[in-house]
């Protein structure tokens, strides 16, 4: 399990370009973030531009991982030992960031314009940069100082950008997932004080050497996994999410559902495979979550009134998936088949919904601020006359679905395989339910917008390329399940 | 045993307790955000007492003077307010809500309690062994409890900020004041100053759109006109 997260000793050093590349990775999106700040872009060509050198440094970082597989950087700066791995999984990560954060970066000038004509907004850009800043290195990390670090900037940039609309709701809603976000970190902070006390590492190499099964470790993997839960809004503790998303930015809720409740996620399943490896209980609880997490969200998502509360549940409900999947790739005795299986339904759901929700969210942005309403009820008569925005609505729903041939359908393939290979039926069950429950809120939303004998309102129009660039990751939702064999032998690669 | 208690850390230890309990228990705001002010001060002479003097900086720099003028800013009225900020908490809680919040900390005091136990095997054999520790987990079950237990938004703030001073003394108490811990706790007080700077700027954007009634946290916002 732990080669896939490139926790081994690899063969090459860095090249030089590699250095820069990394550098630029990490600190141009802060520097983007700051000329925002300063130039505040009202048309998205500008911002277009800012955009290009970050993609390129990533795709060189990936095409050097390529060439000299799991790249590594050490430094020692007064006796703290800060580490950085990049495996295949990293690339996969930080590409899907990187591409989704431009598009909500290029979205985000029209979107602005539109609904906030004379807001003072520079904020956004600097918080923008700094997330995704944050999150590349959270993909990056191998020690859990940086992991600390990085989780936390991420966590109070996401926080500053929900409240940027500054309605007394968003400060409400804000307000409470702030709290609990602390909260959760010193949970967090606190399982790393009891590994740190007991085994006198932080570095993760040296932990899955030194880490045995004992009471201390189960005390802080569970402490670590409520933090982590709480803030990747896993099934029971995921209250905060609906109020925050209702009220935030468009552009926001997309970055926020489709990239800072992963790297929690993300965080949680690396941290646990390396202090709860083969274990019954931990998984199997986390799964049942899950399960109920499908049926849960659904339901709320299919009784929901406005457009934003049904993505948001949404949400909740596609996580379950993914929890679901967790006794496949920690419990004991799986056999390497369906491991494999699991680990690569995992990751291509993971990265199938962050781009099918960042398309959903702009989607719905685009009909809300058309219409200019944000209930179910004014969708009335849209099908006529915006029928791009609905159309991008159901290209995302299609992979929420896992309808072919989306990345929903190629991930939910193989976790089902998985699951029969193991004799899972009860996920089997849930998945299915789940896979019907989306149907039905999603076609609630279409028997909406079909209604012929609505009165005919004046829609406003959409700044050019709104709907395109929701267009592009929707389609890019698509395709990740046809073209699924790219994704997954960057995924693959660890091992060479 | 008797022997082995260290007047200096005890003393320490029980001053830190008392006056977290105080700020953590007083309904005056200002006066608490003193005490979380001179909690802050006590925090800097523990990093002190344990040979971290660069980290008993960064607590006066961070946590007294930081974190503590945020909560003093956040108490200051408004320009554009007519009437001024409350500064006392009137919010009543009802007893199941009290006695569900009690039995929680009791639970979580008993996770803590187990994993010491099992790192620390001394402390089993007396508890005053390490008074410093002792003193932290007390303050994290204490904070913990008010976290839950309270409505006002800046009182819950603040049990967050104590909770975290809590949890950093664990922390060193556990895994001594290794750089990498004091590396650690460094992070963790950036990142609650920051929280709490966030945190008093929200609750003053809400003051101002809202009155104090804002502040007295979920139930009364149902009853506000959105």
């Amino acid at each position: 399990m732990m080669w896939r997260f490139g926790l081994y000793d690899p063969s090459f050093d860095p090249l030089w370009m590699t250095h820069w590349a990394l550098a630029g990775a990490l600190l141009l999106p802060i520097m983007a973030g700051l000329l925002g700040a300063i130039f505040r872009p009202s048309r998205a060509l500008p911002v277009v531009l800012a955009c290009m050198p970050i993609l390129v440094a990533g795709v060189l970082m990936v095409i050097d991982y390529q060439q000299a597989g799991l790249l590594r950087w050490q430094w020692v700066i007064g006796d703290i030992e800060f580490t950085l791995r990049f495996s295949g999984l990293s690339a996969l990560m930080l590409l899907i960031t990187q591409w989704t954060a431009a598009a909500v970066a290029m979205y985000t000038p029209g979107y602005l314009r539109l609904t906030y004509p004379d807001l003072n907004n520079r904020w956004i850009w600097p918080l923008m940069g700094l997330l995704v800043s944050a999150l590349s290195l959270i993909w990056l990390a191998a020690d859990l100082l940086t992991l600390y670090a990085a989780l936390e900037i991420m966590g109070l940039a996401a926080v500053g950008m929900l409240l940027l609309s500054g309605k007394p709701a968003a400060l409400k809603a804000g307000m409470r997932y702030l709290l609990l976000a602390l909260v959760g970190s010193l949970a967090f902070l606190l399982g790393i004080a009891l590994l740190l006390s007991q085994w006198g590492s932080l570095n993760l190499a040296v932990l899955v050497e030194l880490v045995e099964q004992e009471p201390i470790t189960w005390v802080a993997a569970a402490l670590m996994g409520a933090g982590l839960a709480l803030k990747a809004a896993l099934f029971p503790l995921h209250g905060w999410l609906t109020p925050v998303h209702e009220n935030a930015w468009t552009p926001v809720s997309a970055l926020h559902a489709a990239l800072v409740i992963k790297a929690s996620l993300y965080i949680l399943i690396l941290l646990w495979s390396i202090l709860l490896p083969e274990t019954l209980l931990a998984p199997r609880l986390i799964a049942w979550l899950g399960m109920l997490a499908i049926v849960w969200g659904g339901l709320v998502a299919w009784r929901a009134d406005s457009l934003k509360t049904l993505i948001a549940s949404s949400t909740v409900g596609q996580l379950g998936y993914l929890m679901v999947a967790f006794p496949l790739l920690l419990g004991p005795g799986i056999a390497p088949l369906p491991l494999a299986l699991a680990w690569d339904g995992f990751w291509l759901h993971l990265m199938g919904h962050a781009l099918a929700k960042a398309a959903m969210f702009m989607a719905a942005g685009n009909l809300i601020i058309a219409t200019g309403e944000s209930s179910l009820n004014a969708l009335a008569g849209t099908s006529r006359r915006l029928p791009l925005s609905l159309l991008i609505f159901g290209i995302a729903s299609v992979t929420l679905m896992g309808l072919p041939p989306s990345a929903g359908f190629t991930a939910k393939w193989l976790l089902l395989q998985s699951m029969v290979l193991t004799q899972q039926w009860v996920a089997v069950a849930a998945l299915m339910a789940g896979t019907l429950l989306t149907a039905a809120y999603v076609f609630r939303v279409f028997r909406y917008s079909f209604d012929e004998t609505a009165p005919r309102h004046d829609y406003q129009p959409l700044a050019p390329g709104m709907d395109l660039i929701a267009l592009c990751l929707a389609v890019a939702a698509l395709a990740l399940g046809l073209l699924a064999h790219l994704p997954l032998a960057l995924l693959h690669g660890g091992g060479a | 045993m008797i022997s082995s208690i260290n007047t200096m850390e005890s003393g320490l230890a029980v001053c830190l307790l008392v006056i977290a309990i105080a700020c953590l228990f007083d309904r005056h705001l200002l006066r608490a955000c003193w005490l979380l002010i001179l909690f802050a001060l006590l925090m800097s002479v523990a990093w002190w007492y344990l040979n971290a003097p660069w980290l008993a900086l960064v607590e006066v720099v961070l946590g007294g003077v930081l974190t503590g003028g945020s909560f003093l800013y956040a108490l200051r009225n408004l320009p554009s307010q007519r009437s001024p900020i409350v500064r006392y908490d009137h919010t009543q809680v009802g007893w199941s809500h009290r006695i569900t919040r009690v039995l929680l900390t009791v639970a979580w005091s008993l996770m803590l309690g187990v994993a010491i136990q099992f790192l620390l095997p001394d402390m089993a054999l007396s508890l005053t062994e390490h008074p410093l520790i002792l003193a932290a987990v007390v303050i994290v079950s204490v904070g913990m409890g008010a976290f839950a237990l309270h409505r006002h938004l800046l009182r819950r703030l603040m049990a967050f900020n104590v909770l975290g001073s809590g949890v950093f003394l664990m922390l060193a108490g556990m895994a001594d004041t290794r750089p990498s811990s004091q590396a650690l706790i460094s992070v963790g007080l950036v990142i609650a100053w920051l929280g709490s700077l966030l945190g008093v700027l929200l609750i003053r954007r809400l003051v101002e759109q809202e009155g104090s009634v804002a502040l007295d946290g979920e139930q009364s916002s149902t009853r506000l006109p959105s």
